[in-house]
């Protein structure tokens, strides 16, 4: 069942060259994690603020449950749209405890039902022998924890966590994450998260969107996004995909490492890109092969050379760590993909 | 890129987000109010007969701004290599007892500069000084040393009584500064004293400006001490046009003057800072390890001592003696205690309930412009922040004159009463609360106050219930400030009491002029401890003074 709709949400700030969220829609399904991810800037913390309500947009609607939240006509208050938020710095009241943080949200109830749904949030995030601390008294992560359960205390209909995790340590981080994503998917909330982590959009969320100067690019499933990019910027942030120059003929796509043929939606004599990442790529040391190590990174379990071919563009290929081969040594670089590959016309996918 | 459709949104009522009319309406009303006597004041002397300007000009005008800028400059620097010097020995050396001193450096600030003169007017005057008459019994010879009267003198005096905004600006900068900051310039090398002129100082700067612009602005509206040494500045200048003369013309035109001076030294330090508004960063600070002093340990720990005694040490035993004194004479234990109809009680009662009054208005005021200025940060509201700050610039006297002025025509009934006293203070110290209570907001989070809304509270309920609480104490620290400077004001409150009406100031100011110190000295010593009070607060704010 759709919980939140989300339809041609448009956000300009005064001054600002490009719209902050330009012409955003999107639908969300109940129980489902939605990770809004980009670089910063994108206009995912905006959208985010404006589905809270913290912020109003130019033009577009947002309905949750069938009740309009933002149209242009209707603007329900932040206080009054039951929805849940986490920041990013955990805005935890400093002049409360722990208890009286989560109990904050829960107004109009009888003192022992606070009691109750404060203890069972406590439990549900482990923090039960914490209620009487105040929030600077926490590490990282039980603030982390207090923070989501008094969000969810209410029992808001959607949570908002805006780069919930950004202001852990990395180690700390992802335990923190697999703990939220346990309990969120216990509860079966529904959740909107933003990051600019791709690896943390991937692990956390059921879908993905990706932003880019304001604009949705794609949106879909991990697995989607990943390996079929809609455009040249999601393969570019998602994976760290190289793109090699081609152009489309008869007889498949002419390029330097010799001609990829995979049927494509252009016509012949088409300029195009092939997304290819390090494991698409491989090499054998050639005399007169038609690329240079120019250096290589060790990662433990293989490597990662850095290639450059005869034309000057560059390339990433793993290997094992079994085989190494010194900087400068000459190799045939070729495509060892095994899979079709995501290739780009002027941004747009044509694969 | 596409039009937005405004007028279709134009209907919707934004009352969470859009900037609330009602809050603009406040924070112009405190401009406006504190605009007030500065346009008043500048309509007088514009509308000033001819006569009263040439007259001015051909004699005293060139003669009282020639004193005025010499003091400020020296004293300004004084005050500038004092603070510094007293900062860098207490911060970042060896200094014996430095943290006693840095306590005893600081508290300075809650003695009022003409009690300080008095002090030493009465130590060291050259004839009838308790020092060069001790000096003569002693030696059989009348011996000449240095007086604090005249041009150097005052200087001394306000040396010794302003260094402390520089020390504690610039002790607070010392403190937060990096010690990777100083490491990386002597790697990439430059001597320690290369470090200290090329990269401490100018880390520094905007403490350093910040200091400067108090000192120099206090010097523009010094009175007592400027009149106690009989050196005339254009503060002493008005206070005589308006007390003796009653030529409110002319000084209308000395304040039009001298108000425009100091905007120039408030426009000249806004210059100055520009963008350098230093940002350390927070993480991995780590203090600098302190400076050896070795063989300059003693001659750093005397030149210490000697500005903690001349500023402190001495005034306060001589307050002491002459107050134990002053109790064991029962003439003038009765003269202390009974003045005319009024009692030290009263004194005691007028100073604090006025100051605490002002500091109460003062903060309250403060909270609209505050709000707008930080939360919806614009042209506009930095206009009106900055704007409400103006009052820095407008000493005692000049707000004096145009309360005087603006009441007499436009509200007689409040003539002659206290509560203009409270008003000249609510303006004059205005920026204070107004700064105070901008770094409270600044230092907020906005989320808290998100979260609060999400969490289901009205912005109304939010305010009380999350954001009053979270900057109270910085409206505290505001208001100690407004107290602390409103308990020292003098020139204000003399020209604008009802007869009878006395402050501790007042008291200690009128009984010492007419030259008994012994009756004034409980007085003063009283007005210190109940500036010491609010002062203790604010620098227990401080990490470094816990």
């Amino acid at each position: 069942m759709t919980t939140l709709e989300v339809q041609n949400l448009t956000r300009y700030y005064p001054q600002a060259q490009f719209a902050a969220v330009d012409d955003i829609s999107f639908d969300l399904e109940n129980g489902e994690i939605l990770a809004l991810v980009g670089p910063s800037g994108c206009g995912k913390t905006t959208t985010l603020r404006l589905i809270a309500g913290l912020d109003y947009p130019d033009s577009g609607s947002i309905q949750l449950n069938g009740r309009i939240l933002t149209s242009k006509t209707e603007f329900v208050p932040p206080e009054r749209r039951g929805i849940g938020m986490v920041f990013q710095d955990h805005a935890l009241f400093p002049h409360l405890t722990v208890f009286e943080n989560i109990a904050f949200g829960l107004r109009k109830r009888k003192p022992a039902q606070v009691r109750t749904v404060v203890s069972e949030m406590l439990c549900l995030v482990g923090l039960e022998s914490l209620a009487d601390r105040y929030p600077h008294e926490l590490s990282g992560g039980e603030r982390q924890r207090a923070a989501l359960v008094r969000a969810l205390a209410p029992k808001p209909a959607l949570l908002l966590l805006d780069e919930p995790f950004s202001s852990l340590d990395a180690d700390l981080r992802g335990e923190v994450r697999e703990q939220v994503r346990r309990i969120l998917k216990s509860i079966e909330a529904t959740v909107i998260f933003v990051t600019h982590d791709q690896e943390e959009a991937l692990y956390m969320g059921d879908r993905l969107a990706v932003f880019h100067h304001g604009k949705l690019e794609q949106i879909g499933s991990p697995e989607q996004i990943f390996h079929s990019s809609a455009t040249r910027f999601v393969a570019e942030f998602m994976g760290d995909s190289d793109f090699l120059r081609g152009e489309a003929g008869p007889e498949g796509i002419r390029t330097e490492l010799g001609i990829l043929s995979q049927p494509l939606a252009v016509n012949g004599s088409t300029p195009v890109d092939i997304a290819l990442r390090a494991d698409d790529v491989s090499f054998e040391p050639d005399e007169i092969g038609n690329a240079v190590i120019i250096e290589r990174f060790f990662r433990g379990a293989f490597n990662v050379y850095r290639l450059r071919l005869d034309s000057g563009q560059i390339l990433h290929a793993f290997k094992e760590h079994t085989e190494i081969f010194p900087v400068g040594t000459r190799v045939r670089a070729l495509i060892s993909a095994g899979h079709p590959l995501v290739v780009f016309h002027k941004e747009r996918v044509v694969s | 890129m596409q039009r937005i459709d405004a007028a279709r949104f134009s209907s919707i009522k934004w009352n969470t987000l859009r900037i609330n009319p009602r809050l603009i309406l406040a924070a112009g009303l405190v401009a406006l109010f504190v605009a007030i006597p500065l346009i008043y004041i500048f309509a007088r002397a514009l509308s000033a007969e001819t006569e009263a300007w040439e007259r001015l000009l051909q004699s005293r005008l060139w003669e009282l701004l020639g004193n005025t800028l010499a003091l400020g400059f020296v004293v300004t620097g004084g005050a500038l290599l004092t603070g510094v010097g007293m900062a860098w020995l207490t911060e970042r050396t060896d200094l014996p007892g430095r943290k006693l001193f840095r306590w005893m450096l600081a508290l300075p600030l809650a003695i009022p500069a003409y009690i300080g003169g008095i002090v030493h007017l009465t130590l060291l005057r050259p004839r009838g000084g308790i020092i060069p008459l001790a000096l003569e019994n002693l030696l059989g010879q009348p011996v000449s040393i240095p007086g604090p009267t005249g041009f150097w003198g005052a200087a001394f005096i306000l040396t010794l009584f302003t260094y402390p905004y520089v020390y504690l600006l610039s002790g607070a900068a010392f403190r937060r500064l990096h010690a990777s900051l100083e490491e990386a310039s002597r790697t990439l090398g430059r001597s320690p004293w290369q470090t200290f002129w090329q990269v401490t100082l100018p880390a520094l700067r905007p403490g350093l400006l910040a200091g400067a612009l108090l000192v120099a602005l206090d010097i523009l509206a010094e009175y007592g001490t400027v009149a106690l040494m009989r050196y005339e500045t254009f503060s002493s200048a008005i206070f005589i046009q308006l007390s003796g003369r009653y030529d409110r013309s002319s000084a209308s035109i000395l304040s039009g003057v001298l108000v425009i001076l100091a905007i120039l030294i408030l426009w000249g330090e806004l210059r100055l800072q520009g963008k350098a508004r230093f940002t350390q960063m927070g993480s991995n600070w780590k203090p600098s390890p302190p400076v050896s002093l070795a063989k300059w340990r003693l001659p750093a720990f005397l030149l210490v001592f000697f500005v903690v005694s001349a500023g402190l040490l001495v005034p306060m035993t001589v307050l002491t003696i002459w107050s134990i004194q002053a109790f064991l004479e029962p003439e003038t234990l009765a003269s202390v205690f009974r003045t005319g109809s009024q009692n030290f009680g009263d004194f005691v009662w007028n100073s604090l309930w006025t100051s605490s009054t002002a500091a109460v208005i003062a903060v309250s005021l403060s909270l609209p412009v505050a709000l707008f200025s930080s939360r919806f940060p614009g042209r506009i509201s930095r206009f009106l922040s900055r704007f409400c700050q103006v009052g820095y610039a407008i000493p005692g006297v000049v707000i004096a004159l145009s309360l005087v002025l603006l009441v007499n025509r436009f509200l007689p009934f409040l003539y002659a009463t206290p509560l203009v006293v409270v008003i000249a203070y609510v303006l004059r110290h205005m920026p204070q609360a107004v700064r105070a209570s901008e770094a409270a907001y600044n230092q907020l989070s906005p989320s808290y106050e998100e979260a609060a809304r999400i969490l289901g509270r009205t912005p109304l309920q939010t305010f009380f219930k999350v954001t009053l609480p979270l900057i109270l104490p910085g409206l505290f620290a505001g208001g100690a400030l407004v107290f602390l400077t409103s308990l020292k004001e003098l020139p204000a409150t003399l020209l604008l009491r009802p007869a009878g009406f006395d402050t501790l100031a007042v008291r200690v100011w009128v009984w010492a002029v007419d030259g008994f110190y012994t009756q004034a000295a409980p007085a003063a010593l009283f007005l210190v401890i109940a500036a010491v009070v609010p002062l203790w607060f604010l620098l227990r704010q401080e990490q470094i003074f816990r």
